[in-house]
């Protein structure tokens, strides 16, 4: 790592941010623990170990926090250094509009673009093979589910599937 | 005469033809997905775990734990053929097995990563038909106290061994503690953190979060470099090794299966501490420890015998105490439950034919390893051919059709997808997946237990300490997580740390 990816009072220390939004996660659990009571030691309720667990959070966050002041870490841009971080984000955005769409749509509507799009956007599958196999897999998939294992996939508001 | 008598029920029930196929099945997706990078057994197995539904628990299981030790043999193929480790427990795999096969080596390579295996494998059963029982009698004994303080010991273990900082590991292990949680209290039946949503009331699946936080990051993770692959092109000949590589490895193969075996038993190790281990005694050992890295015989045997002896030790602490050692003794567990079964000390006497009808399979399921993993060697590298750009959109699918089925709800799909993107950005930021998901998967456990010791020992917190198991795996915790403080122990700290969920 060279100097310039190592920071300490910086906000693209990554590592700070990792221990802060730990740290956040920490004081919601303390919170949920206490909201539904603690109990007693010698009969905790339900909210107990929320309560104690939350604690560790924050002391294993806080853990990190100092650290990060203290011995610095790397940036947000170093961590993705060389990394073709548009490949990721797009499979993100295509996870997340398939999530959109399943229930509307139904399982063959989304899943089909879903396999096309993967194979198109990222490392680009020839087209007569991309489309033949983002079509047959999801299809027979489909097929096999229902009719062997009497399992019935989404089939969304045009009753496909 | 007991044992040989269980031994000959569990072959009885192993041997049924429908269990044969699930076995078959199971060994062969193992070698599959050891065989291609980018899906590891946690992967398939989360994968397959709604399939386990179709059949018997006996079926199910069989083939759950195909998968695991499957992939420990097909794991080497990759390594020693790309140099790429198709599963963590095979990337010591890779540094001679690899430099093997450069020189024109890779069917002795191959043929003692087999060998070893099966040899490993073999032993491990036998070892696990001896001891199981009888901890078993012995974990009867066992209170809350106890299960508590072994579970703490577990996840301590196995943050000490994750990569990275271990301040980061036990953030992970306490979150997945907290997800763990989520749902009715099953002492007061309150609902916590459902945020008022009927999907969390059960709680979160133990499916979505694995195929996010493995399946789907791993995707993620991999789609940001183009893998190359650099296979071994020369036809692959003379799988069976020589009498003097025989003689090199003979020695190695035994340690490992050893080493392996109790690392394997040991909660939160398991067969990638093992596969290190192994590898680091062999070069120690070794006359010529230079020869390491440049082809050793010895640095594939060791690794191989122990990560597969793990394999099988894993086995013990789940199905004689019901706690998982590692991830995929997790997911097991969670197919145990799908069941309606509770691995256990009294699981090995009420279902006799379940526990000892696996034990059997995963004999013959070596004996199949072996078939599939010499003879028919050719065909998994023709398959190590199939470009990820193709392969990836297909795993993702199937992950998104796996955790449907796992519950017939489109939420759990959303909570898969979610924890995919959480499981991409945690790699990146340097947190490993592994300790999250088995503290998931304790959590409940961990929690009752603690709650039952409290209201048995009336609030006395002493009792973790009177109790001598109790109070000798605390210690042990406790002297695992001061450890890394020391300047000599966190070096030989770094140098065990793994990255387990690969």
């Amino acid at each position: 790592m060279n100097d310039s990816d190592n920071v300490k009072f910086r906000l693209n220390n990554s590592e700070l941010w990792g221990g802060l939004i730990g740290f956040g996660l920490g004081i919601f659990v303390i919170r949920a623990g206490l909201k539904l009571k603690l109990g007693t030691v010698n009969d905790p309720g339900s909210g107990y170990v929320l309560f104690y667990t939350g604690i560790l959070i924050c002391l294993f966050a806080g853990t990190i926090i100092v650290t990060a002041l203290t011995e610095g870490g790397p940036t947000f841009g170093s961590r993705w250094a060389n990394a073709r971080w548009t490949k990721p984000a797009i499979v993100i955005a295509c996870l997340v509009a398939f999530a959109l769409a399943l229930d509307p749509l139904g399982f063959l509507l989304s899943s089909i673009p879903l396999v096309l799009l993967l194979m198109r956007l990222i490392d680009p599958v020839r087209w007569e093979l991309a489309i033949p196999v983002s079509v047959l897999v999801p299809a027979g998939m489909w097929w096999l589910l229902k009719h062997a294992l009497g399992i019935q996939l989404p089939s969304g508001m045009f009753g496909i599937g | 005469m007991d044992t040989l008598l269980n031994v000959a029920h569990g072959f009885g029930v192993a041997l049924a033809p429908i269990n044969l196929l699930y076995c078959f099945i199971g060994v062969f997706i193992g070698t599959l997905v050891g065989v291609l990078p980018g899906i590891g057994p946690i992967s398939a197995m989360s994968l397959l775990l709604p399939v386990t539904l179709s059949g018997t628990p006996e079926s199910g299981i069989i083939m759950m734990a195909g998968i695991y030790y499957g992939s420990m043999y097909g794991g080497s193929t990759t390594s020693i053929l790309v140099n790429i480790p198709g599963e963590a427990a095979s990337v010591v795999t890779c540094i001679d097995g690899h430099e093997m096969a450069k020189q024109g080596r890779a069917g002795p390579a191959l043929g003692i990563s087999a060998f070893g295996s099966f040899f490993a494998g073999t032993f491990a059963l036998i070892a696990l038909m001896l001891v199981a029982p009888k901890l078993a009698s012995v974990a009867i004994a066992f209170g809350p106290a106890e299960y508590f303080s072994l579970m703490v010991l577990g996840l301590v273990v196995l943050t000490f061994l994750t990569q990275g900082s271990m301040a980061k590991a036990l953030l992970m292990a306490c979150i997945g503690v907290v997800l763990g949680l989520v749902g009715l209290d099953s002492i007061t039946a309150q609902p916590r953190l459902t945020f008022g949503r009927l999907e969390l009331i059960d709680g979160i699946g133990l499916v979505p979060v694995v195929m996010g936080l493995f399946g789907v990051a791993e995707v993620l993770i991999n789609t940001e470099q183009a893998i190359r692959r650099d296979i071994i092109n020369a036809k692959i000949t003379h799988l069976l090794p020589s009498k003097q590589d025989w003689q090199a490895s003979a020695g190695p193969m035994g340690r490992g299966t050893i080493l392996g075996f109790f690392l394997g038993i040991l909660p939160g190790g398991g067969a990638v501490v093992a596969s290190f281990a192994s590898y680091a005694l062999e070069k120690r050992l070794s006359k010529t420890p230079e020869r390491f890295g440049n082809g050793a015989i010895e640095g594939v045997a060791g690794p191989e015998a122990a990560n597969n002896a793990a394999a099988g030790g894993a086995f013990i602490p789940l199905m004689t105490l019901g706690i998982p050692p590692n991830v995929v003794m997790a997911l097991l567990l969670g197919a145990f439950v799908i069941h309606g079964l509770q691995p256990g000390p009294l699981m090995i006497t009420q279902n006799a034919g379940l526990f000892w009808g696996i034990v059997a399979s995963m004999y013959i399921g070596n004996l199949m390893l072996l078939v599939l993993n010499l003879p028919m060697i050719g065909m998994w590298v023709q398959l190590l051919r199939l470009p990820y750009n193709i392969l990836f959109p297909l795993i993702i699918l199937f992950t998104i059709i796996g955790v449907y089925c796992s519950s017939n709800n489109v939420f759990d799909v959303y909570v898969m997808i979610a924890f995919g993107v959480i499981g991409y950005f945690m790699r990146k930021l340097g947190y490993e997946p592994a300790p999250l998901v088995l503290a998931f998967v304790l959590g409940p456990m961990l929690e009752n237990n603690l709650r039952k010791s409290l209201i048995l020992s009336q609030g006395d917190l002493s009792t973790f300490v009177t109790r001598p198991i109790s109070a000798a795996c605390l210690i042990f915790a406790v002297a695992l997580l001061i450890g890394p403080l020391l300047p000599a122990l966190r070096k030989k700290r770094e140098l065990v740390a793994l990255d387990e969920g690969a």
